[in-house]
């Protein structure tokens, strides 16, 4: 596996039955993807398989091991930096125990189309519940971040 | 009127209230960083699970914990008998920790485990022998009400009752030229935080800390103290970072649990509830049965107005009587007219448990009231915004049902306004002749009122602790805490105005009962008006030992900061008791607290616009806009995040989320039949403030997290009357439940063109 862009050691047999989620947050160390419901259906545990946005609650470790797995922790580094920004700037944050997720969704999208419109922006965070916020300023933090990232290159590291 | 304001650039302003400032852990929240209570992870830390019961009544025969506890790797298993005050609060109806002989409730904790790992806990829970005998189920509030009962509590199944009239509202009624006599439902909704309660405690020979949510933490560090038996100094809440809250963290038991098994086991415990667990266990906000007469004359006038209402919170009182109290008090609407009347029960059943949830008994009695207006001003061929108008309570006009004074900055005649000369509203007709093939299209409007704070004769207190340092850094310890609304962000820039410091060298801390004086709960709309006027009034302290002193703390502050240092004056506290209202009208002085009116209230006026499908019954929400009266928004960006929020949970009231319990077993279990609003749910919005200053609040804010919840069900309901002519009365507006209406439409009596 490799984890925000670090090829792990060797996962031993013992732990390929465990929940992606379970490896990420207690193995590795990384809690910054939660658990809101463990069935898939709030997205609060949205991290990035092989380019993909997938709900790390329903996936086992064994599934995982020859991918490559991005994290909420692993956004910058990736070149997503101008979108966590655009979402503290755009005040779409409040509890922000989502917002992992969110941006996962987010950036798998960017990564795929660097110019989504609205609709494509609905679709891509339709598996993500938030109760905080009204969804909206996800959108407008979006299209900040595809803007920023034109302007430095997308895919680039400039704007980490 | 002011539009939703831009993001914030690197500039650095000379002042910040009414400045849109991005929460101060938003960095932390964007890169995994900030570590949440159920984030925490200790060396050598245990893991809790909780048993808890599958039915809704029972005698509890056998609990026999041997086999659990011989389990290889538990660390304890507690029940009922290992609590030392097996008690959630000082009363009875309070309910215990642990359940001792019966089980009222599907998911009442019945035993505690302790083990190395989340599955040897989960197994050895699954090892406790339980064997119940059944007893009869009370599955609502009319079979708790019935002659045969069983008794939920040795007084009996009314859990509370609270009834008031300004007058005889008989004689208006008579005299009424339209009189509706309608009942409407509202469902129990669910939370749906996303965050499930859990965190860490660890306990010691000095006492037990527990990082867990709470919108309350001194009442939980209390609560906690009781069940361990111990003095309340020697529990520590660290009530955040929390995953969002809106009620459900006021009544959660998840912090006593935690600390029993520290203390019974000596070493760090882990507890994280299930989604399951919540849906079964939490409190959920109480459904209402709502009975209105309400009198009109030909203009449209409220000449008067009956509401009966009937709630059921479930086996233990929580907040029920103090939600039904908050219902009194609005059941007769941002209106003013002469005679009212309320009466509302509250039951105890074997249904899910309801406690506080925004809005604390409004939305329930405001569908109630503004479904009347809407139906009125149809059978009256009155415009909806006009009849409001015609009816609309005035900035320090008395209140219709207790006569108290009101404060002079309510504005609902301007949110109407605003609202009717927006766009949405007036060009309604033009928008509802566009609909094409099944989709109908209407418009519909509602406004509401909510309290701020606790209410008159409650002695609603926060308080602030400020230090200065050495290097002119100032420190502000405040309550109430921070849930999801990032508080402390507007505590800075109140603080930042106030001592006219540059904001970063001000930091605000909330949530840690070691640290931040006793300020009650994050709770009634109350965080920005009281906590904001306890910053102020710390900060004036510190202004007022500046001046005595000579010390020109904003051109000097660490010059001022070190001579404070020096002469141990650099630390205080200081207290914001919220004004009771200036004349309590009918309201008995010695019954003040039992009604508890408000002084300051803040006003939402919302339109919808819907597309209903007649041949399937769907309902689209395609653009909203909220209309808010909130005195100074202090953080705007922060403040229509907030109204945005609230707007979907009613929407969700008003068109999906419905708690479902049958025989007292919930049928909705998970997020898997439990719906809450997505984005794709979710309509444009756009939230609008009126101009207006609140003279008793900080920089002249008052509350408004909860009233924006309030209008959307009645605006809903509304719009689809206009698309479609038949006005539900039952939320949520399912497909199914408005396919029937239009059905009976089709075939039925004109009368049933409004149900």
């Amino acid at each position: 596996m490799r984890l925000n862009g670090t090829e792990m050691a060797a996962i031993p047999a013992e732990l390929h039955g465990l929940r992606l989620l379970d490896y990420l947050r207690d193995v590795a160390g990384l809690t910054g993807a939660k658990e809101g419901c463990g069935m898939g259906e709030c997205g609060s545990c949205t991290v990035a398989v092989d380019g993909r946005a997938v709900t790390s609650c329903l996936v086992l470790v064994g599934q995982v091991l020859d991918a490559d797995v991005r994290t909420v922790e692993g956004l910058a580094t990736a070149g997503h930096g101008a979108l966590q920004a655009a979402f503290v700037e755009r005040q779409a944050v409040q509890c922000g125990y989502c917002i992992p997720g969110v941006l996962n969704s987010c950036a798998a999208l960017l990564d795929r189309d660097p110019d989504p419109d609205d609709a494509a922006v609905r679709r891509a965070l339709d598996g993500n519940l938030c109760r905080c916020t009204g969804y909206q300023r996800f959108v407008d933090a979006v299209h900040d971040a595809a803007c920023a990232r034109r302007g430095a290159g997308a895919g680039t590291e400039a704007d980490a | 009127m002011t539009a939703p304001t831009a993001p914030t650039t690197s500039t650095t302003p000379t002042t910040w209230v009414g400045r849109s400032r991005p929460a101060v852990e938003g960095g932390e929240i964007v890169t995994g960083d900030l570590v949440y209570v159920t984030d925490r992870r200790v060396p050598g830390m245990l893991y809790g699970h909780v048993l808890r019961s599958a039915v809704p009544h029972a005698r509890i025969d056998v609990l026999d914990t041997a086999d659990a506890l011989a389990l290889q790797g538990v660390a304890c298993v507690l029940t009922a008998a290992d609590v030392p005050v097996n008690a959630l609060g000082p009363r009875d109806v309070d309910g215990p920790v642990l359940a001792d002989g019966v089980v009222r409730q599907v998911g009442e904790a019945i035993a505690l485990v302790a083990a190395r790992d989340a599955r040897t806990a989960e197994r050895a829970a699954a090892l406790v022998r339980l064997e119940l005998t059944p007893l009869p189920v009370v599955d609502g509030p009319e079979a708790a009400a019935a002659a045969e009962a069983p008794a939920l509590h040795p007084d009996g199944n009314v859990s509370g009752r609270i009834a008031f009239a300004s007058g005889d509202v008989g004689p208006a009624l008579d005299a009424a030229h339209l009189v509706l006599r309608r009942q409407v439902r509202t469902p129990a909704q669910e939370h749906v935080a996303i965050e499930t309660p859990g965190g860490v405690a660890e306990a010691d020979d000095d006492g037990v800390t527990i990082w867990c949510g709470s919108q309350n933490p001194g009442l939980h560090q209390r609560k906690v103290a009781r069940a361990l038996d111990v003095d309340p100094a020697a529990v520590r809440m660290v009530a955040g970072p929390v995953g969002g809250a809106f009620g459900s963290r006021n009544d959660d038991p998840v912090p006593v649990y935690l600390a029993l098994l520290a203390r019974a086991t000596g070493r760090p415990v882990h507890l994280h509830l299930t989604r399951e667990d919540v849906m079964a266990a939490g409190a959920k906000r109480h459904p209402f049965v709502t009975d209105i007469e309400i009198g009109f004359d030909e203009a449209g006038t409220i000449l008067g107005s009956r509401v009966r209402a009937v709630a059921d919170t479930g086996p233990v009182i929580t907040s029920g009587p103090n939600v039904m109290k908050t219902s009194a008090e609005m059941s007769t609407g941002p209106y003013r007219f002469d005679v009212a009347s309320f009466d509302g029960t509250v039951y105890y059943t074997n249904n899910a448990n309801a406690g506080a949830f925004r809005g604390y008994g409004v939305p329930q009695v405001a569908f109630a009231v503004e479904n009347a207006m809407t139906e009125a001003a149809h059978r009256l061929g009155i415009d909806p915004v006009e009849i409001r108008l015609r009816n609309a309570l005035d900035g320090g006009d008395r209140h219709s049902l207790y006569r108290h004074a009101t404060t002079r900055s309510l504005a609902v005649r301007e949110t109407l306004r605003t609202a009717a000369a927006h766009p949405l509203w007036a060009d309604r007709a033009r928008w509802q002749a566009g609909a094409s093939g099944p989709w109908r299209r209407g418009t519909g409007v509602a406004t509401a009122m909510k309290g701020v704070g606790m209410g008159s004769g409650t002695g609603d207190t926060a308080r602030a602790r400020l230090r200065i340092d050495a290097q002119g850094h100032v420190t502000i310890w405040a309550g109430p805490n921070h849930t999801g609304q990032s508080i402390q962000t507007t505590y800075g820039q109140v603080a930042a105005d106030a001592l006219g410091l540059p904001i970063e060298q001000v930091e605000v801390r909330v949530g840690d009962t070691g640290e931040v004086p006793e300020s009650g709960p994050t709770a009634a709309s109350r965080s920005t008006y009281a906590g904001g006027n306890a910053v102020r009034a710390v900060c004036a302290e510190l202004l007022g030992r500046c001046e005595r002193l000579s010390l020109p703390l904003a051109t000097d502050a660490p010059g001022a900061g070190t001579k404070l240092v020096d002469l141990g004056e650099a630390e205080m506290v200081a207290e914001f008791r919220l004004p009771d209202t200036e004349d309590i009208g009918l309201v008995p002085p010695e019954q003040l607290a039992t009604f508890a009116p408000h002084r300051v209230y803040g006003t939402c006026t919302q339109v919808v616009r819907v597309e209903v499908n007649v041949h399937t019954g769907e309902l689209r929400v395609p653009e909203l806009l909220c209309v808010l009266d909130c005195g100074t928004p202090i953080n705007p960006g922060a403040t229509i995040g907030q109204a945005e929020g609230g707007i979907l949970q009613g929407l969700g009231l008003a068109v999906m989320e419905d708690h479902q319990v049958v025989g007292g077993v919930p049928r909705t279990t998970s997020l898997e039949n439990y719906l809450a609003p997505t984005i794709a749910d979710t309509p444009a919005m756009t939230t609008l403030f009126v101009p207006g200053s609140e003279a008793s609040g900080p920089f002249g804010a008052k509350g408004m997290s909860e009233v924006v919840v309030v209008p959307t069900p009645p605006a809903v309901t509304a719009a689809v009357l206009d698309a479609v002519g038949v006005l539900p009365r039952r939320l949520p507006v399912t497909p199914e439940r408005l396919l029937d209406l239009l059905d009976e439409t089709d075939h039925g009596p004109r009368e049933a063109s409004c149900d």
